[in-house]
């Protein structure tokens, strides 16, 4: 019974959180210069109609605009792109395959590096710092300057850029996480039992770090959502990055609230979900 | 040691910059159309971009408006985290609720994106200065929530400290309180905050001005630097175009490493 008030109570409150974010983005966006401006209005056979569309988009107010919206939502019509014209829905449907397949692949891969080099020099007592440079030279690289090194290496993709950069980020975590297992009382014993390493790996170290596993894999998927802009955008990857930094550009209001929404969304989603995991841990 | 190592690099790297800026006889946006990607002379050090503006200028004056720039950013974000999280932890329960529902707001969404989307919102006809200036403010205002969070966390466990207690006891006011015992108590606390907030903004301007949201030309910056590297003509005609790159890293590395000897300490 607690265990469901607490999941309703943090989904009531990601809930919460999504209609600020588009609360804070249809405000934003109204009030920024050029966003009542229409090209159509340089041609003259448009101009008279865009003028007029305009001033009535510019009449309403924001809660006004914000009632449309949810309106719209709630019957799952995110509205029109300004740019292209065609159904939000249309454009960003097929964009969240794309995004989401590069987003697990690279957070996969990622994690994979991190853990694999993280575990053994945990272990070990002396040359951790050494292992530890390559990391810490990825983490001082801008992604964009990442990706065009791997354009101009002609080595690699979107998926390595994702995946070094998200290794660079949590192997110190996981470092640290690991470092105090390997001497924990337990798995000491374990060892002097003669325990193969796999074992202890899989029944010992992981399921005892395994809470701070789960608030770090949502750590990831912020910092991977965050990169999926610049990487999309450099390597020319048609997914929601690559659009929200045309809605962006273009002032295209319907695509960036969907996109935001989208976001906040994902990232709600997995806090919530690492938050009942960490305790349902705690209550086992 | 390594602390003072990086201090010193970084140091030695701000005075050359400064000494380039100042003494050279070129301004960072001089255009010598005669001398456009010229190589590597003794009147250029390392060669001229493609309008034929010094690269050595204009490289050391991205590094300095970067980091003048982050570090005042960072200084106005960690100074609001400091009040909202002190507000917060010296608050009733609704209104602390309140401010941390705030700061996780902004935390749903992803900083770069969240950054964009700002930046993208700001006046079209401002000047370079201006966009630069925008720039930074835009990441003062934004990067504060998760400082406040950590300063919250902070200054609610002074809170319950048996000296506050006694202070409070003692007829001392909140306002005196936190003047007195809490802010310089916190101090360990904000340092690294704001120490960790410089090479971030940094990171963040050159991302932004990678895609063409950053600080507009001719002020020089990381990020317009990096546009360059995309053009691949470029970097067959001269390695020292790889130049703002090198240093963009060197610098991160520096400061990372200052900042994690400072959070250790």
């Amino acid at each position: 019974m607690n265990r469901a008030k607490g999941f309703l109570r943090r989904a009531g409150r990601t809930l919460l959180l999504m209609l600020f974010v588009a609360a804070g983005t249809i405000l934003l966006v109204r009030f920024a210069p050029g966003f009542f401006a229409d090209e159509r209005e340089m041609d003259a056979k448009y101009a008279t109609s865009a003028r007029n569309e305009l001033q009535a988009a510019g009449a309403q107010t924001l809660s006004q605009i914000a009632v449309r919206e949810v309106k719209g939502w709630a019957h799952g019509d995110f509205g029109e792109s300004r740019q292209y014209e065609v159904p939000v829905t249309e454009l960003i449907v097929p964009r969240i395959q794309v995004s989401a397949w590069l987003l697990l692949r690279g957070i996969f891969y990622g994690w994979l590096l991190a853990l694999c080099t993280a575990l053994p020099v945990s272990a070990v007592r002396r040359g951790a710092a050494l292992w530890g440079i390559p990391f810490t030279l990825l983490l001082a690289t801008p992604t964009a300057a990442l990706a065009t090194a791997c354009i101009l290496a002609e080595t690699g993709g979107p998926v390595l850029v994702l995946a070094l950069l998200i290794a660079a980020r949590e192997f110190k975590f996981l470092l640290n996480a690991l470092r105090g297992t390997w001497s924990a009382p337990h798995l000491l014993q374990g060892r002097a039992q003669g325990l193969p390493l796999s074992a202890l790996i899989r029944v010992h170290i992981l399921p005892g770090v395994a809470p701070q596993l789960y608030a770090l894999a949502t750590l990831s998927l912020v910092t991977a959502l965050g990169a999926l802009v610049p990487i999309e955008v450099i390597f020319n990857v048609p997914g929601l990055g690559q659009l929200a930094w045309s809605a962006v550009i273009n002032r295209d209001l319907p695509v960036l609230v969907a996109v935001s929404l989208l976001m906040a969304c994902a990232i709600g989603v997995a806090g919530m979900l690492s938050g009942q995991k960490q305790t349902l841990e705690a209550a086992a | 040691m390594r602390k003072r190592v990086a201090a010193g690099i970084l140091l030695a790297l701000i005075v050359a910059s400064l000494l380039t800026v100042w003494t050279s006889k070129y301004g960072y946006a001089y255009q010598d159309r005669e001398a456009a990607m010229a190589p590597a002379t003794a009147q250029h050090w390392t060669g001229t971009d493609t309008l034929g503006r010094d690269r050595t200028v204009r490289v050391a004056a991205a590094l300095l408006i970067g980091l003048t720039g982050a570090a005042a950013a960072a200084a106005i974000t960690t100074a609001i985290a400091a009040a909202v999280g002190l507000l917060a932890a010296f608050s009733p329960a609704p209104v602390a609720s309140v401010l941390m529902f705030v700061s996780d707001v902004f935390l749903s969404l992803p900083w770069l994106f969240l950054l964009m989307m700002a930046r993208s919102l700001m006046p079209l006809t401002a000047s370079p200065m201006q966009m630069a200036l925008i720039t930074f403010l835009v990441l003062a205002a934004l990067g504060w929530p998760d400082c406040a969070r950590a300063i919250y966390s902070g200054a609610r466990e002074l809170r319950s400290a048996e000296w506050m207690i006694q202070g409070r006891a003692s007829g001392l006011r909140t306002g005196q309180l936190v003047r007195l015992h809490v802010v310089p108590h916190l101090r360990p606390l904000l340092l690294p905050q704001f120490l960790i907030c410089v090479p971030a903004f940094i990171v963040a301007e050159a991302n932004l001005g990678a895609l063409g949201l950053g600080i507009g030309e001719p002020v020089p910056s990381w990020g317009a630097m990096l546009m360059e590297l995309d053009n691949s003509a470029l970097l067959a005609q001269s390695h020292w175009v790889y130049l703002p790159i090198v240093l963009l890293v060197l610098v991160l590395l520096l400061l990372e490493t200052f900042t994690i000897e400072e959070s250790h300490a």
